[in-house]
């Protein structure tokens, strides 16, 4: 593959990344959420791919596979099982009323990703490459996923948010050293995917108890 | 003997000649007698500016005007465009007095502090020494405050208005005299040359200390958030002319200082962080003074508003100007710095337009009101023209004049990124970060300065007049359309042909930070050391080619009818009343909207019901005010501070003058045992 | 006179009479569009022009009340965008007047022409007219530093706002069109059209609502040849905006240099593009509905962070 190609793939695919993120703010049904949150798996894979093209590393290709099918596929099916158990409920299948409004979250994450920017430039100054270029836009996805975390009210987007910082810090490792190794992947993989089950037992059990996922009413447990 | 001096021996000697006057002529020749003096007065500043603009330099010692330290002097570049743009507001503003003064405004003693208002609106730019300056700007502080409560039997709002001016100006003064000290200490003398020589071995805590006590001192006087809240207090309630005098030409000297401070005093100890302030509070000022112009319905609190919006827009060029200086781009930094002098320029055009036009609206009918004007464009076309005009150079739109100075801003902004394949050490992260966003707020603003005055020109101007005293409106005095009518003139020119002026300012600002000049000598506005061509007089050629094709085309192939009135939709409910019409209100009311979360307006809607069913409504009243919220949560809790604190001092003022000697007698004792245990 | 001289000169005449021309068959592309996608028959593509001939004949009507300002925006608004239309490289790269064809002119003059006709809508002192004049300033407002962005963002490659130069490292350097932040940029310049030409979601263009009109409540009290200006007026600025999105970043076909062939060329593929780029607007109207006026202010928030991406990626991503 040529250099100016692999740039640009390279690029194309870092945008797509964050581009995705960003929508995921921008908008408010959650099933459309969940499969912004699959796109920008699939987005992600495909930036491990082109990483493992031009390294010509078969480990980085399963790792894209595996990416693939975890982030594409594995994640948003649960998160969609989440939703349908919600659907049954009389429940909004909306981010109705977020903390911060729409508009004013986008701002928000213009001036996040020129923070992610500002504080990623001496990371990208060490050794600068295409892809440590693109590493603010992985340190963007994070603060746009916290973001998410910290203004919706919706559990589903909880998770979402979530997931999205855990996009984020995959993308960031591997722009930076181009493979973290497969075991160490495997392995957050696990992870996420325990975390996640875990967090969508507990979504059921607070619907059981509150009627809904708004997760403001987490506060009558202070009480 | 060369022209400078000439000039302003004119000028003082005229101002003085007016006051003079003012004492002795008889009251009812007194406003023409003043007005032409203090106009000539003005007219000699101009001379004086634009000779010194033109090379010739002018230095003085006065040692036996004040004693101790005397006066000194010096015009140079910097100090002649400040000093024309004063002179030529005062031209305008005294003629236009001349009509404007009646009832109460042709007393004694405001007609005798108006010249002495505008000799130290030329003295600050002239000033060579920092007493001298110091002087200069609390005459002008002093002065303008008598103008602003010269009304004061007329309308009660105006002693509060004056209070807040009076507290803040003297705070600020406190600040800049503070700050200049600093400078001077050191020095040998109080010569602005012998500052500069010392300011090299300021240490950068002093040197910082000093330049951000200038920047709030000089900051409050141009209205810059959050030490504006005087402004759209003091500058609506003076009388128009003055008024103009202080949102066009006063405001610009707390720029000056800026700008003298940091470029030329402290130019060698400059560091990034100061210009960045610079940068931040004036994108700030821009932003609220523009949203908070949106919302008011108040004609001359709208335009004092927007005059803080300028200011921000001007200090966004200035600390522009001095983020480009410090990463080592000196033509930029001239740019910059030439897009704020010329905003400078084009806003005392636009602002001396818009205040004397505003004033001429409440000459006419008596109220600054938007929601109770309207349809003035058949009582008085010429002050409606003349607005227009303004309105058209203040929304920053071609071919208006403050597109001009915004569109160089811009150039210079946008021009602060280098090429994406330039080393990354050419562009330090802040710079990166910040000018995307400084674009943005200009533009922001550019977008919101639009609504302002299609608020202000449609609903004050056209359309149906909503009371009696719009509808019966008259035209004002000629004296009066004389003074808007030289606004005009200048604002057209600077639209048309900025590069009159150009030129010159770029040559003063690159003389400040080192730098050939950024804007070449030509009819186009052309800029050197970037690319960019902007060519105002031919867009206002095309357009108007463009208009005549477009209204000759369709007459020669469709032939032409004669125009028949008509009726206008009236949804078939019968000829409607003024009442139906939208308001100054309800035109802003979307944009206070989308902005609620900033502005946080108040508003309740009382529905009174007829009194035999509940389900017929009699009337609805809506009220919306809209709180300056930096102005609640920063000064409120001072003021009720000083309130508390004052309240327990009242303890100690019984009433009885025995105990208030025996105050006197008790720290006299404590001052002389204090000394002796030291 | 120089070659790029004579080009500019022929080519701008050339372009403002294929805008003016054409704008109207563009109008009536779209509606067919339209028309034909919701399963009507349409009145094909050149109805706006007969209603446009029809309504030049008619007599001129003036409302009781109004002043010049009504009577001169239709006449301000057609001539600034005829400006627009003559200087901006839509058929030729070279511009008649290279010191007009700035991006920041070409948007404050066009924004120029809303202004006036806002005036227009406020001076007839209907309800219905500054209500019109109110929410369209609003727009213009908010769409203002997506535009100036965008516009940044563009200008950063190229080292200048000048179009012509803009077009030109566009052609010198194809592959820039892929990049992350053309794409962002053309992505927030769309949104931006989409509020400034008043389409869906933003203002319904065919709405018979006054409550829910944008800009057909400002220009409600037209008729006759003022109306014919003023429909003529938005046909030209959609087309100059389609134009302009098309040519800043997919510039291929424009003239470069003078002869008959390549300024035939540049006309062809200039009609194309444009065409093509209307039919597939409105093509995603049909798919849209009209979102609340206070939920506009969320999608220009959107478009504004895509243009400041753009810029961030312009610099990041070189």
């Amino acid at each position: 593959m040529s250099d100016t190609a692999y740039v640009q793939l390279l690029n194309l695919t870092a945008g797509a990344v964050l581009l995705c993120a960003v929508l995921v703010l921008w908008r408010r049904e959650l099933a459309v959420i969940i499969r912004l949150f699959a796109a920008q798996g699939v987005a992600l894979a495909a930036l491990i791919a082109v990483l493992a093209w031009h390294e010509g590393s078969p480990e980085l290709a399963v790792l894209a596979a595996g990416v693939a099918v975890l982030r594409a596929g594995v994640l948003p099916a649960v998160l969609r099982r989440a939703l349908g158990t919600a659907r049954e409920g009389t429940e909004p299948v909306r981010e109705v009323r977020p903390v911060v409004n729409v508009a004013a979250s986008l701002l928000a994450a213009a001036l996040l990703t020129l923070l992610a920017f500002a504080v990623s430039r001496p990371i990208v100054e060490l050794a600068p490459s295409p892809a440590t270029q693109a590493v603010p836009i992985g340190m963007a996805v994070v603060l746009i996923g916290f973001f998410v975390l910290v203004t919706r009210r919706r559990a589903v987007s909880h998770l979402v948010g979530f997931l999205l910082m855990d996009n984020g810090i995959t993308a960031v490792g591997f722009l930076t050293t181009a493979g973290i190794g497969l075991i160490v992947e495997v392995g957050v993989a696990l992870d996420v995917l325990l975390a996640l089950l875990v967090l969508q037992v507990l979504t059921g059990r607070m619907r059981e108890a509150f009627g809904n996922t708004d997760l403001d009413e987490l506060r009558e447990l202070h009480d | 003997m060369n022209t400078v001096e000439v000039a302003l021996g004119c000028a003082a000697g005229s101002a003085l000649l007016a006051v003079l006057a003012a004492l002795v002529v008889r009251r009812r020749a007194r406003p023409a007698v003043v007005g032409t003096l203090t106009a000539i007065t003005g007219a000699a500043g101009v001379v004086a500016g634009a000779a010194a603009l033109l090379g010739e330099r002018f230095a003085v010692e006065l040692p036996w005007i004040v004693p101790l330290s005397g006066i000194a002097l010096t015009v140079d570049g910097l100090g002649a465009a400040f000093l024309a743009v004063s002179g030529a507001v005062a031209v305008a503003a005294a003629i236009y007095g001349i009509g404007y003064s009646h009832h109460g405004l042709d007393s004694r003693g405001v007609q005798a502090t108006f010249p002495l208002f505008v000799l130290s609106l030329l003295l600050v730019p002239a000033a060579g020494s920092i007493t001298t300056f110091l002087v200069c700007w609390e005459l002008m502080a002093l002065t303008s405050l008598v103008l602003v409560v010269s009304e004061h039997r007329r309308r009660a709002e105006v002693a509060s208005a004056a209070r807040w001016y009076a507290v803040m100006t003297h705070l600020g003064f406190v600040a800049v005299l503070i700050g200049l000290l600093i400078l001077s200490a050191p020095a040998d003398g109080d010569a602005f040359a012998a500052v500069r020589a010392a300011a090299a071995d300021l240490s950068p805590a002093v040197a910082g200390t000093a330049f951000v006590l200038c920047l709030a001192g000089f900051g409050s006087k141009s209205g810059i958030v959050p030490l504006h809240a005087w402004l759209p207090r003091a500058h609506p309630e003076a009388p128009s002319h003055v008024s103009a005098l202080m949102s066009a030409a006063m405001v610009n000297l707390g720029v000056y200082g800026i700008v003298r401070v940091g470029f030329d005093l402290l130019a060698v100890d400059a560091e990034r962080w100061w210009w960045l302030l610079v940068l931040v509070l004036g994108a700030i000022s821009a932003g609220y003074g523009i949203l908070q112009a949106v919302v008011s319905t108040d004609l001359k609190r709208l335009l004092a508003h927007s005059t803080t919006e300028n200011m921000g827009l001007v200090l966004v060029g200035v600390g522009a100007s001095g983020l480009f200086a410090s990463i080592g781009s000196p033509v930029l930094a001239a740019l910059a710095l030439t897009a704020a002098l010329m905003h400078v320029v084009g806003h005392a055009a636009f602002k001396t337009l818009l205040f004397l036009a505003a004033g001429s609206v409440l000459h006419a009918t008596g109220t600054r009101d938007l929601d109770s004007l309207g349809g003035l464009r058949t009582g008085m076309p010429l002050t409606t023209a003349a607005f227009g005009l303004g309105a058209l150079a203040a929304s920053a739109l071609p071919p208006g004049t403050a597109f001009v100075s915004e569109w160089v801003l811009l150039q210079s902004l946008i021009h602060g990124l280098p090429a994406p394949d330039a080393a990354p050490a050419a562009a330090p992260t802040v710079t990166v970060v910040v000018l995307p966003l400084a674009v943005a707020v200009v533009a922001l603003t550019a977008g919101l300065a639009v609504v302002t005055f299609v608020k202000a020109f449609g609903v004050g101007f056209l359309a149906r007049p909503r009371s009696d005293a719009a509808a019966h409106a008259i035209e004002s005095p000629a004296t009066m359309l004389a003074g808007m009518g030289l606004a005009a003139v200048a604002a057209t020119v600077l639209a048309v042909a900025p590069t009159l002026v150009l030129p010159t300012l770029g040559r003063v600002a690159a003389g400040l930070v080192g730098s050939p000049a950024p804007i070449a000598d030509a009819v186009s506005v052309e800029l050197v050391g970037v690319t960019g061509l902007l060519s105002p007089v031919l867009v206002v050629v095309a357009l108007v080619v463009a208009a005549v094709l477009v209204v000759a085309i369709p007459r020669v192939l469709a032939g032409r009818r004669a125009r028949r009135e008509a009726r206008l939709w009236d949804c078939g409910g019968g000829p409607l009343s003024p009442r139906t019409e939208y308001t100054a209100t309800s035109f802003a009311e979307p944009l206070q909207r989308v902005f609620d979360t900033v502005l946080q307006p108040v508003q309740d809607v009382d529905v009174t019901h007829h009194q035999e069913s509940r389900y017929l409504i009699a009337a609805v009243e809506y009220r919306r005010r809209v709180p300056d919220r930096i102005e609640r949560h920063l000064y409120e809790p001072v003021l009720s501070f000083v309130t508390r604190w004052g309240r327990a001092g009242r303890a100690l003022a019984t009433g009885s003058v025995h105990r208030y000697l025996g105050y006197g007698l008790c720290t006299l004792c404590a001052l002389m045992l204090l000394l002796v245990l030291a | 006179m120089t070659d790029s001289t004579t080009l500019g000169l022929v080519g701008g005449l050339l372009q403002a009479v294929v805008i003016v021309a054409g704008a109207p068959l563009l109008v009536g592309l779209m509606r067919q569009v339209r028309a034909r996608m919701e399963g009507r028959v349409g009145a094909g593509i050149r109805q706006p022009w007969r209603d446009l001939r029809k309504q030049f004949r008619k007599e001129p009507i003036t409302p009781r009340g109004t002043s010049e300002v009504f009577r001169a925006a239709p006449v301000a608004m057609v001539a600034i965008t005829l400006v627009v239309a003559a200087i901006a490289p839509f058929v030729t790269a070279a511009s008649p007047l290279p010191g007009v064809a700035d991006l920041f002119v070409v948007v404050a003059l066009l924004a120029t022409g809303t202004v006036a006709i806002a005036l227009a809508g406020i001076d007839t002192g209907t309800a219905f007219g500054g209500m019109g004049a109110s929410r369209e300033t609003t727009i213009l407002a908010l769409v203002e530093p997506t535009a100036l962005v965008a516009i940044f963002a563009l200008s950063v490659r190229a080292g200048s706002t000048n179009l012509s130069a803009i077009v030109d490292s566009t052609l010198a350097e194809p592959s820039a069109v892929l990049s992350p932040a053309a794409l962002l940029a053309a992505a927030a310049l769309v949104l931006v059209i989409v509020a400034e030409t008043g389409r869906l979601p933003v203002d319904n263009p065919a709405t018979h609502l006054e409550l829910t009109m944008v800009h057909e409540a400002m220009v409600l009290e037209y008729a006759g040849p003022d109306l014919a200006l003023i429909e003529l007026g938005s046909a030209m600025r959609s087309a100059v905006y389609l134009g302009l999105l098309a040519n800043l970043f997919v510039p291929w076909g424009i003239a470069t240099e003078a002869g008959v062939l390549a300024l035939l060329v540049g006309v062809v593929a200039f009609v194309v593009k444009v065409g093509v780029l209307g039919a597939a607007l409105a093509a995603a109207e049909v798919f849209l509905a009209k979102v609340r006026l206070f939920r506009v202010p969320e999608l220009l928030a959107g478009s504004f962070l895509l243009a400041l991406l753009a810029v961030t990626a312009s610099y990041v991503l070189a």
